[in-house]
């Protein structure tokens, strides 16, 4: 992933501070296989309640700032991986859910400017890792991302957090 | 010399890594002092550690607890087996659980000096940040983080920014530590403090009682952040005296590298409440008052301990809950149990028409007491979300423990009234 493009087309959830309880209701917490936590997905956001059950194989998902806030659950990050959504690009992510879907192999990606940016549905999205850089390749347009850092690099690569355990 | 803010200065003594690779944004690998995990997070942590270390121990079984804290009562076939799945895994591996009755983990890292200023604590609950209002470094994790950090005793950290953060002015009854905590939440959310740790200061703090102090800092995940500390001072060191714990005190260098500086002006504050659907979508008392409420719940984390129960007592004395209302108080821990019952408050609660349920994290959690079906069933709770659709498709309001008192009279958010006490 170091040196790779993720490209795909978005899917636009553009709202703030949306909760991991709007995400994954807490009523489905014992809910831990990955497909059957794939249709609840957003299944408490108003407007979005759909989300779960449609296909968004290979999209670039849009949200707003402090995305993920609220609890601890890694069911949040689970659903989007059995989504197989590529990636989340973002405002701002909740400190937890940043480091739940690093460790599960999610990648997200911090756009501060991303408010100002103008994406469509559908729209054609790159991200360049190397240079830290956001392309809309259907308006021509590009925007400074966050740098993702190198450790972050390297736990993804290795397939998720916990194939490390063994260099403890 | 380079000076260190309290989260840096924790961080320093967890790691490996050379002073010049502790600044903000930078990652680094961290040794933990205690790894824990409840009922909902468990079991898929067991699951997670059994399929990815096969055969393997726990790093120190000593520094891991299980503290089931949401449904450990067994009330649905589902929860029993996850429960027993911790029960098991705990025996073999001999790690201790806070079993039935207990309470709140978070709550008990500190009631039961588990974990002490300084120290460095994960857990499955985003609420563990409120151990910062004693100094320690407590944070949520997710099922794999929590799995990876039994096995290795590590975890990794990006360390984040610090906000300075002054309390100006001081308050007086029934304006309490919790319209101070949704206060400073709107403040802050407004202010923006995603992924970072803020530090209190004022002359307030020495006022605020360690429940107290837990109250302010459990608000700092709904605004995003990652933590906020009360810096160490002797209330803090009187506590855990009466535990049997000698502390080190550690503070934030005096030429410490801060992102930012905030003054919070509470001088008379008032009361405020958190209206839907938002945990920030804080408003003074005064827009809110005479809305009809039916379910109250006093508990949670954030004000789930005797002094708030204490409060509850306090309003209700020699009055009745309304009859249309349904008032549950779900203490934090066995601990406050046990206080409220022997300082008298259980019967005026009880007499008054209230009614107690054992131990834990009240609304907050899945499989307790507090959940409502339909739109007209609007609760007002003690608790730290009111996240719309968390408890059921009705509006909820967060307010104080007496605010959550004088409206179970009403039957409508109301001002509590003046104490008779002196």
């Amino acid at each position: 992933m170091s040196k790779e493009n993720i490209s795909g087309d978005v899917t636009l959830v553009r709202v703030d501070d949306i909760d991991t309880d709007q995400i994954f209701h807490q009523s489905l917490l014992t809910i831990h296989n990955p497909e059957e936590i794939k249709p609840h997905i957003f299944g408490n956001l108003e407007g979005f309640e759909n989300f779960g059950k449609e296909d968004n194989s290979n999209k670039i998902l849009v949200v707003g700032k402090n995305f993920g806030k609220g609890s601890t659950r890694q069911q949040a990050v689970t659903g989007f991986l059995a989504h197989k959504i590529k990636a989340i690009i973002g405002e701002s992510f909740g400190p937890i859910y940043y480091s739940n879907a690093v460790n599960a192999g999610l990648l997200l990606v911090e756009v501060p400017d991303i408010a100002d940016f103008v994406i469509d549905v559908d729209d054609e999205l790159e991200i360049d890792i190397s240079q830290s850089v956001l392309l809309n390749k259907t308006k021509n347009a590009q925007m400074k991302c966050k740098k993702i850092p190198q450790p972050v690099l390297d736990i993804m690569n290795a397939g998720g957090l916990l194939k490390l355990g063994g260099r403890f | 010399m380079k000076g260190f803010t309290l989260v840096e200065k924790i961080i320093k003594s967890h790691t490996t890594a050379s002073e010049e690779e502790i600044f903000p944004g930078n990652i680094v690998w961290i040794n933990l002092d205690l790894v824990t995990a409840r009922d909902y997070a468990g079991p898929q942590v067991v699951d997670l550690f059994q399929k990815n270390y096969p055969d393997s121990k726990v790093f120190n079984s000593n520094k891991i607890i299980f503290t089931p804290d949401c449904y450990p009562y067994g009330n649905d076939p589902k929860h029993a087996v996850d429960q027993e799945k911790i029960r098991v895994f705990a025996k073999e591996h001999n790690i201790k659980v806070t079993d039935l009755g207990s309470g709140i983990g978070s709550h008990l890292l500190f009631r039961r000096g588990f974990s002490k200023p300084g120290d460095i604590a994960f857990g499955a609950d985003s609420h563990y940040n409120i151990l910062g209002a004693l100094g320690i470094l407590g944070l949520g994790a997710g099922d794999v983080m929590l799995a990876f950090a039994m096995k290795t005793g590590k975890a990794w950290i990006k360390i984040p920014e610090t906000v300075k953060i002054y309390l100006e002015g001081d308050y007086s009854w029934p304006t309490s530590s919790k319209d101070l905590a949704l206060y400073v939440l709107k403040q802050l959310h407004e202010y923006g403090i995603t992924g970072k740790s803020v530090e209190f200061y004022g002359n307030i703090i020495s006022k605020l009682s360690i429940e107290d102090r837990v109250t302010l800092c459990s608000l700092i995940t709904e605004a995003s952040g990652m933590i906020g500390f009360v810096p160490q001072d002797s209330i803090t060191a009187d506590y855990y005296k009466k535990l049997g714990i000698e502390i080190e005190t550690i503070t934030a260098d005096d030429n410490a590298n801060y992102s930012s500086e905030l003054t919070i002006d509470i001088e008379d504050l008032g009361m405020y409440i958190a209206c839907p659907p938002h945990p920030h979508n804080v408003k003074p008392i005064e827009e809110v008052v005479d809305t009809p409420i039916s379910s109250i719940v006093v508990g949670s984390c954030t004000n789930g301990s005797y002094t708030d129960i204490h409060e509850v007592a306090r309003v209700l004395k020699g009055r009745k809950v309304d009859p249309n209302v349904r008032f549950g108080i779900v203490p934090a821990t066995r601990e406050d149990f046990v206080t409220i019952n022997s300082e008298g408050d259980m019967s005026v609660i009880l007499e008054a028409g209230g009614n107690f349920f054992g131990t834990g994290c009240s609304t907050c959690a899945k499989g307790q007491y507090g959940l409502t079906g339909g739109k007209t069933a609007v609760t007002l709770t003690t608790g730290n979300r009111n996240t719309q659709g968390k408890i059921g498709p009705a509006d909820v309001y967060l307010a104080s423990p007496a605010i959550a008192a004088a409206t179970a009279i009403e039957g409508k958010i109301a001002i509590p009234k003046v104490s008779e006490e002196k």
